[in-house]
């Protein structure tokens, strides 16, 4: 509720509108049987005169419950969108602001549905919130002030009612809410089956399984069954009890008004409109036990929500000069641990590289590769140890600058969904086609572009799809090298491409790019044969630097590297 | 309309097991409909007698006669019906509450088990997020549907025949009046709900949009944040969010206008009758009682009236869905299964060895992939396929174990084509090992006995030693109890491939297909699985796609395929001497030259 204040606020007008209408139409659904009594009245006394004026107010009242129902419903749309839209913005705002820490803490996906199905969620509880959420307690309050007065003896009529029902139903709750946990999970564990054997259908036909698989899909499946059809059981109990409640009061009532009719003859006329306040009295307790209901998931939703906007940014730039700095690197003592991981990634590392040159680093898969790459790109800081760009420390450059300084290349480089160019230009808006052709002539991409009908506006599906993993990479690495960056990091960003075109990038790089410090991140020693410089790492230690032959001849982790691929060499297939 | 017809056809086939169920529950269902409209007339009746009462005890001359025991009794005959409405209405609630959920437990069960009987075909050609939202959604779908509209619309057609029936019954005049304001209500909601099936979807197509934008970005949030455009994508979402505020605000104005509108010609239905109602009844040549005890009778009965099109109109959506839901699952039910010669033989051991005799194939007809294959392999050979993404390697395994079947030509084993084998009997015989190792929730030991659930714990650890990953295993503080699953990520790829090759070596097949992994794992995990790999082929008729030159060196065979033809046949020697495809594909990928 604290999260959605302020946005009320700004759509308080409309809020003002939802309220006034909202209230016009519960005036006219409590106040027709009110009329009603005044017609029977007149039917006892024969008065036409009154009949027909009173006639033309409840019709008028009908036309003013139309009305307001069709006005609240366009405020409150307008105050649900607006709030729903509104917040979206500002979550992704927020998370426009998050290092890449904060996303990794919430996961990427988990930060999708918040801003989709979540604010949905809000989105459906506002509009319900201003169309009957606030018309149950004024139908409540009113519908029984109004039956008070009617037959104010009565109230404990009224009372035992509530009571009943309030038991009734208090009772079902208690135990729904244990099946409706447990169906959760039933439905979950149902899935699972069902998406496992969807994704190994090869391996559950090939090893002849398909009977355990059934079984084990319908034992799962009927304990769903039996839970569901147990809350169906309370379901069919609950409403004929709140009905026969109802109208139970509503015999004892009518009882009570024929045993006294004789001291009180006025009741004749007030019985009907008495039953109609009762039955508004029981619709308001069943609407609100569902919506009730429904608002605990919004509720679930909107926490959920408040938690990302309530998150802060680990991590603050500097504010200051956008101009790139030197392309020098240094590491200083570097120990950096994950969040929430119990052993370090990378232990005391320390190395310096000049500008201009190329690095390698090299290790098996864990070793702390992309991790030192990231530390670069400041998408982490280290826990202790400084790591230098053009010798600055890297948390006193300013975010503009750093970025300016720093392109970094990724395995799985997302490309966005739009054109070719549209990409490229993404970190240089106002780049010409041949400052494009230049980039992509380095990235080995220009050939295939070039083939495409539309060349550089050719299009990029969803997940880059039209490209092969190839062309992906080809591309992802000119858009690396557009803004003609200080430092330039290849993680493992030419896996995809055969041996000649990642020789030809690397010569490409040479040429052009000769004042850019180049670092390669590679699984295969030779991607990173003719580095200046190459980083062993072992376990996140530095476990040797050095050339490719000083590293051959007297570091052990590099020699076991090398020799299991110098024994199997690639494949003889271009994959 | 076809949709219309086959959920009715689906559901038919469902549902007709129910078929005492739905009756016992229509009788029920009936009688408490009766009960609830006959009971406003003992509550007129009961008015009309006070009246009456009130009447007599206010006049000297007929005060002694004046009592109260018909009143009485008429409102015992009220409260009684009530109480008939409320025990019939809850027996067949709780019949249709089972009902609906063992018949949607049968529907989801039915659906599985087809499933598993389907050609692979099926499952490469439909997305398996798409498949399972047959399950989730449109399951859930029925269900909903089932479990709200089936009372609901037996109840609300009930109540409406019911209705008027003794409308008429009590006043035609006045059963008109109460119907006066049908049609307007029904053009009212039939443009009110056109304008919103219109709204919704542009809406749900730019929500679509949104959505899909805010995955792409966040997910790539990582080349955001190193490229510094996060002030860029933030301009790109608020393009795609304010058109989705208008849509959306159409949509959801349309959508919530129509119970309002409802409830307030509900509202105004009842001011005409109490209105004419009234006018009506003082005119006539009633008595002040009968004309109080039609117009309460009537008010009654023009509250009720429009509940039934309200209830049905509100579940016009939520059947709608279940229309299509039905339709969906339907199609899988209507898909080929799997072809099983009737009289198929088992398959006895590899005596010669397996040829492939002229082999065409085709994924979609008028597309030819395979175009004549031919291939002989010796019992205890190891053939390796080569060739280029797209030249045809992954098909030729697919047929051997038969996910697909030849067009024309033939697989045979020492001269029976694998099609006269019973399938069963077939794929028992023959292994897999899939490039993307596949495991199911549950304990490694059980993963390693997967094809065969009965073996004992020897067996199982005995085949992961095989497999190089018995030690690992045993280091796991739960060893072979560990749970596997597919979320908690806390295996490796490699490890995972270890045991999926214990998996396939525990079911000792004939015949052994192995698609090599080119996943990137790390060169001393890779050395432990090509290890692996070969104790598995040790001695065993196999096919390999191979991606290692090592693995190619040690085949018996290499077949070199491109577009769907072998171009070159032989051994690594021989190949090279032949100085043609596989030389300059062996040469091109060359690292240490």
């Amino acid at each position: 509720m604290k999260t959605l204040m302020p946005y009320f606020r700004r759509y308080h007008r409309d809020v003002w509108g939802a309220m006034v209408s909202l209230v016009a139409l519960v005036f006219a659904t409590l106040w027709q049987p009110r009329l009603l009594q005044v017609v029977m009245e007149a039917i006892i006394k024969n008065d036409q005169n009154t009949i027909l004026q009173q006639g033309l107010f409840l019709l008028g009242l009908a036309v003013i419950g139309i009305i307001g129902g069709i006005i609240n419903t366009v405020y409150s749309a307008r105050i649900a969108l607006g709030v729903a839209t509104d917040l979206r913005a500002d979550v992704y705002r927020h998370v426009q602001s998050f290092a890449y820490a904060d996303v990794e803490h919430f996961s990427a996906s988990n930060l999708v549905v918040r801003m989709t199905n979540d604010i949905n969620q809000v989105q459906q509880i506002v509009m319900a919130g201003f169309q009957q959420i606030t018309r149950i307690p004024l139908l409540f309050i009113g519908a029984l002030i109004l039956a008070l007065v009617t037959m104010p003896q009565q109230w404990w009529v009224i009372l035992a009612m509530m009571v009943i029902i309030l038991m009734v139903s208090g009772l079902a709750v208690k135990r729904m809410t244990v099946y409706f946990g447990q169906t959760q999970q039933d439905i979950e564990s149902v899935n699972t089956v069902a998406r496992e054997n969807l994704m190994g259908i090869r391996v559950v036909k090939s090893f002849v399984q398909e009977g355990a698989e059934i079984n084990k899909f319908s034992q799962r499946s009927d304990a769903l069954t039996g839970v569901t059809a147990k809350i169906g059981y309370w379901f069919a109990i609950l409403m004929p009890a709140f009905f026969l409640t109802a109208n139970l009061a509503v015999g004892v009532a009518v009882y009570i008004v024929g045993q006294n009719i004789s001291t009180h003859p006025g009741y004749l006329a007030a019985i009907t409109s008495f039953i109609s306040y009762l039955m508004q009295i029981l619709f308001a307790v069943i609407n609100g036990g569902f919506l009730m209901t429904f608002a605990s998931r919004a509720i679930i939703s909107l926490g959920r929500i408040s938690e990302v906007l309530e998150t802060k940014p680990s991590m603050t730039y500097v504010d200051g000069s956008a101009e790139p700095v030197g392309g020098d690197i240094e590491f200083d003592h570097v120990s950096f641990t994950y969040p929430g991981d119990d052993r370090p990634t990378l232990k005391d590392v320390s190395f310096t590289l000049k500008a201009g040159q190329m690095l390698g680093i090299v290790g098996a898969t864990g070793s702390g590769k992309t991790t030192l790459a990231q530390l670069i790109a400041r998408l982490y800081d280290p826990d202790s140890g400084v790591v230098k760009v053009g010798g600055v420390d890297v948390r006193q450059l300013p975010e503009k600058s750093l970025r300016r300084t720093v392109a970094y290349v990724l395995q799985r480089s997302t490309l966005f969904s739009g054109t070719i160019s549209g990409n490229l230009r993404q970190v240089q808006p106002d780049a010409s086609t041949g400052h494009m052709q230049w980039a992509a002539n380095i990235a080995q991409a220009s050939e295939f572009i070039e083939r495409l009908p539309q060349t550089y506006d050719a299009p990029v599906e969803e997940r880059s799809q039209n490209f092969s993993g190839g062309q992906q990479q080809r591309l992802a690495i000119t858009r690396g090298v557009m803004a003609n960056p200080k430092v330039l990091i290849l993680d493992d960003a030419t896996s995809a491409l055969d041996a000649r075109s990642e020789k030809l990038v690397q010569e490409a790089l040479d040429r052009d790019l000769k004042a850019t410090t180049t670092i390669v991140i590679a699984e295969k020693i030779s991607s990173v044969l003719h580095a200046d410089q190459i980083l062993v790492l072992d376990n996140g230690r530095v476990s040797g630097t050095g050339t490719h032959q000083d590293l051959v001849r007297n570091n052990e982790v590099y020699q076991t590297i090398y020799r299991t691929q110098k024994a199997r060499e690639e494949g003889p297939t271009n994959e | 309309m076809s949709d219309l017809k086959n959920a009715g056809k689906y559901y038919w086939h469902y549902l007709k097991r129910y078929w005492r169920g739905f009756i016992v529950s229509s009788l029920l269902i009936i009688f408490s409909t009766w009960c609830i409209v006959v009971a406003p007339t003992y509550l007129g009746r009961a008015v009309e007698e006070l009246t009456t009462y009130l009447q007599q005890w206010g006049q000297a001359s007929t005060h002694a006669q004046a009592s109260l025991t018909p009143f009485n009794h008429t409102l015992v005959t009220y409260i009684l019906l009530y109480v008939g409405d409320a025990s019939s209405l809850f027996l067949a609630s709780l019949i249709l509450a089972r009902v609906t959920a063992y018949s949607t437990g049968t529907m989801r069960v039915g659906l599985f088990r087809k499933l598993q009987r389907l050609r692979i075909k099926y499952f490469d050609t439909h997305r398996d997020g798409d498949i399972l939202a047959r399950f989730t959604s449109d399951l859930d779908n029925i269900f909903n549907a089932m479990n709200q509209a089936l009372l609901e619309i037996f109840l609300a057609v009930a109540q409406f025949v019911g209705l008027l029936i003794v409308m008429f019954n009590q006043s035609a005049t006045m059963a008109w009046i109460t119907m006066a304001t049908t049609p307007l209500a029904l053009i009212v909601a039939g443009i009110v709900m056109h304008k919103a099936g219109v709204a919704v979807n542009q809406q749900q197509d730019d929500i679509g949009e949104l959505n899909g934008y805010i995955n792409e970005q966040v997910t790539g949030q990582k080349v955001l944040i190193t490229n510094g455009l996060q002030a860029d994508s933030y301009k790109g979402f608020t393009g795609y969010n304010d058109k989705v505020r208008h849509s959306a605000l159409r949509g959801q104005i349309w959508s919530g206008i129509l119970n309002p509108l409802m409830q307030g010609m509900s509202l105004l239905n009842v001011a005409i009758v109490i209105f004419f109602g009234s006018w009506y009844a003082l005119n006539g040549s009633m008595s002040t009682g009968a004309a109080l005890a039609l117009v309460v009778v009537f008010v009654n009965y023009a509250q009720q009236y429009y509940q039934p099109i309200m209830s049905l109109t509100s579940l016009y959506s939520m059947i709608q869905l279940a229309i299509t839901g039905a339709r969906r699952v339907d199609e899988v039910r209507n898909q080929p299964d799997e072809v099983n010669p009737a009289d198929g033989q088992v398959m006895p051991p590899i005596q010669a060895g397996l040829q492939l005799n002229d082999v065409h194939f085709s994924y979609d007809p008028g597309k030819e992939i395979l175009h004549g294959i031919t291939i002989n392999v010796h019992r205890g050979e190891m053939v390796a396929l080569v060739g280029p993404t797209g030249s045809g390697k992954t098909t030729v395994m697919n047929l051997l174990n038969r996910f697909y079947d030849v067009d024309s030509g033939e697989i045979t084993i020492d001269g029976t084509s694998i099609q006269r084998f019973d399938l069963n009997s077939l794929r028992s015989n023959v292994g897999i090992v899939l490039q993307e190792p596949q495991l199911f929730t549950g304990t490694i030991a059980d993963n390693i006995r997967y094809g065969d659930p009965a073996a004992g714990m020897d067996r199982v650890v005995d085949a992961a030693k095989q497999a190089n990953i018995h030690d690992f295993i045993v280091s796991l503080p739960d060893g072979y109890d560990t749970i596997v699953s597919d979320e908690q990520s806390v295996f490796s790829a490699g490890q995972k491939q270890l045991m999926s090759i214990a998996r396939t070596i525990l079911t000792n097949p004939r015949l052994l297909i192995l698609d090599e992994a080119t996943s990137n794992v790390d060169t001393v995990t890779e050395a432990r699985i090509q290890a692996a790999m070969d104790n598995v082929i040790q001695g065993r008729t196999s096919f390999v796609i191979a991606h290692r030159l090592k693995t190619i060196l040690n085949a018996d065979k290499i077949v070199v395929l491109r577009h769907g033809e072998i171009i070159e046949q032989g051994n690594h020697e021989t190949l090279l001497a032949e100085n043609g495809f596989y030389a300059e594909l062996y040469r091109n990928q060359m690292v240490f030259d």
